[in-house]
């Protein structure tokens, strides 16, 4: 089992025990965006083994060149392995694992915890995140997660903050938690219904891709989002959408940061550089206004997040809009 | 072969729809509030076991789906009592199949369905801590489900029922408690669907389930590998369970009828679906 680095009661993976800012790299330019911005880490998706299209995943090649400039900054770089292998697909994991780690990648972030142990066991320096796609939901379930090896898990997004202290308390295990993401009326891990309504499935070079299944790493088509209506007997109501709300916080961050959390992500491969750059900035300043004078100007901060969040919804809403039509056609590249 | 379904309640159970199967996975694991809730231990969990005993049959009780810290303690209170007197316990989160292996390594464990058991290495994995039995994710295809199978770990897969395509912390259903004029816990009770465009869905408690009947009827061949059928039943009414088990316990025994086949299809309200077992969207019906 690996141990945690612990600094002033965190087990952040900075190091100093101050919380660690992460921020999204969909791209190499995004990745360089991020850490002037004053991110302390990025992550980046592995083609083809990420939850997320492939147009904001990165090849070997780029991840070698997104691990140089994360370095060269001072930072660290995690990759995301997290989406769901199809079964008998565990020795190509390997070879794309033993390749990450050659080329010196600081983490990775998984989802399965059978290769949570398999991970740990082959390389037991290499930092694990249980992605939010893990799911976790109670202390008990974290814990048989730090034994497969986990050091770190992030929390979803209906969790409290009590119970993510709660949860770091009783497995040791560092917290992060996401701080610009969307969370749904399902547990991010548990939702099918994308799959349910379309599924392109095809392989290349002997790997499986499911296009329409976000657990095994294909785009989510959105489905919540459409028009719904309940029937029964008759229409009770229409023109509803099921819950998938975007948030950015600030209020919260000064008492997740006061009891212990160790790692704020702002999540957002798909969204445009000059974006990810001016949230990832407001963030810095944020965090290192409070840590070093103890207090902030919220309305300030709030104003400047809330004219932020307008381009976010902006382009949330097209990308929304490409993936339902994507949906009904079942095209295989979004 | 064995062929299982699962029951809500006591309320629920009655000779006719148990007879056709081997085993009975008793409580309703989307919802803590669901009347009479076997989940939630009690006299009427003991009452139900004795009951199928008697019948000869093999009783299992299934755990809260979706339990954070809060609920913890009173999920393992009634683990506690039926580790004692059933023949197995199922669960679908980790933390909770972690607490029965350690604390009770001689009972039978079954993970669920939602514990979302994607890969042969997690297979491995729990089945090394102490699963006997798994419900895979059900994503997975026919072959991905082989090679859970070649780990050593039994499956048990779904062959007919509503399936669940999302589960999440709060009952969505409980805000439409005006619009229909029911509140819970008889708005479950309701038969009410969620559509848009090709879409139906079956929201009940925490869980969101397919409106379609997953249906294997025809490909019951491709499946012989595994060691147990389920018919998800839970949200159903007896008449449901009696007859889809009567069903498939002839086709288990007798093989292939075309009249029960259509018989099957008149108790369907939203049709049939069998797309994942085929690495096709879940929605869609594959025929045999």
């Amino acid at each position: 089992m690996a141990t945690i680095s612990t600094g002033q009661g965190r087990s952040t993976f900075r190091g100093d025990g101050m919380v660690e800012l992460l921020g999204p790299g969909g791209s190499l330019e995004m990745i360089e965006a991020v850490f002037r911005a004053g991110a302390d880490s990025v992550y980046a998706g592995v083609l083809g083994w990420s939850r997320r299209s492939k147009k904001y995943e990165m090849s070997d090649e780029d991840l070698g060149k997104a691990v140089k400039i994360a370095h060269d900054h001072g930072g660290m770089l995690r990759a995301a392995i997290n989406a769901m292998l199809k079964p008998g697909e565990e020795k190509m994991y390997i070879e794309k694992l033993d390749t990450l780690y050659s080329m010196e990648i600081d983490a990775v972030i998984l989802n399965d915890i059978g290769l949570m142990r398999i991970t740990r066991e082959r390389h037991p320096d290499l930092k694990i995140v249980a992605s939010i796609g893990a799911s976790i939901l109670n202390k008990d379930e974290a814990m048989l997660y730090r034994e497969a090896g986990a050091d770190m898990f992030v929390a979803d997004c209906k969790m409290s903050l009590d119970e993510m202290v709660e949860i770091k308390k009783y497995t040791g295990l560092g917290v992060e938690v996401l701080i610009h993401a969307n969370t749904d009326f399902t547990y991010l891990g548990r939702c099918w219904m994308s799959s349910y309504k379309s599924l392109k499935y095809e392989t290349i070079d002997d790997k499986a891709y499911y296009i329409g299944s976000p657990n095994r790493g294909g785009v989510c088509f959105r489905p919540c989002l459409l028009g719904w209506k309940l029937c029964g007997e008759k229409v009770y109501a229409s023109d509803f959408r099921l819950p998938n709300d975007m948030f950015l916080m600030l209020d919260e961050i000064p008492e997740m940061i006061d009891r212990g959390v160790d790692c704020l992500k702002i999540q957002g491969r798909e969204y445009s550089v000059p974006l990810i750059h001016d949230l990832v900035r407001l963030y810095r300043n944020f965090i290192d206004d409070y840590i070093e004078r103890g207090g902030v100007d919220m309305e300030a901060y709030r104003a400047e997040l809330d004219a932020i969040a307008e381009k976010r919804d902006s382009e949330r809403l097209r990308r929304t809009l490409e993936l339902m039509r994507a949906a009904r056609v079942e095209r295989s590249e979004v | 072969m064995e062929l299982t379904t699962n029951i809500p309640n006591l309320e629920s159970m009655s000779e006719c729809s148990i007879k056709p199967y081997d085993s009975i996975y008793l409580g309703m694991p989307y919802c803590w509030e669901y009347e009479g809730n076997l989940i939630t231990g009690g006299d009427d969990l003991a009452s139900a076991i004795e009951l199928l005993h008697i019948m000869e049959k093999k009783a299992y009780v299934t755990t809260f789906a979706v339990p954070r810290n809060r609920d913890l303690k009173r999920v393992f209170r009634v683990i506690d009592v039926a580790a004692e007197i059933s023949d197995g316990i199922e669960a679908s989160n980790l933390g909770v199949i972690r607490y029965i292996t350690k604390e009770y390594p001689d009972v039978k464990v079954i993970a669920g369905g939602l514990a979302n058991i994607y890969t042969d290495s997690t297979a491995e994995l729990l089945y090394s801590i102490g699963v006997s039995r798994i419900v895979p994710a059900y994503e997975l295809s026919i072959e991905d489900i082989e090679k859970i199978k070649e780990t050593g770990v039994e499956v048990e897969i779904v062959v007919h029922g509503k399936i669940p395509v999302g589960v999440g912390h709060e009952c969505f259903l409980k805000k439409f408690s005006s619009e229909v004029g029911k509140d819970c816990p008889n708005i479950c009770r309701e038969e009410m669907f969620f559509r848009s465009e090709d879409l139906v869905l079956k929201p009940f408690g925490h869980a969101t389930l397919s409106g379609k009947d997953i249906c294997m009827y025809e490909h019951i061949e491709k499946l012989r590998f595994s060691d147990a059928f389920r018919i998800e039943a839970v949200t159903e009414r007896i008449g449901y369970r009696e007859k889809v088990g009567r069903i498939y316990r002839h086709l288990i025994e007798n093989g292939f009828s075309r009249s029960e086949f259509e018989e099957l299809k008149s108790i369907s309200e939203n049709g049939f679906a069998n797309g994942y077992y085929f690495n096709r969207a879940g929605q869609i019906y594959i025929p045999g």
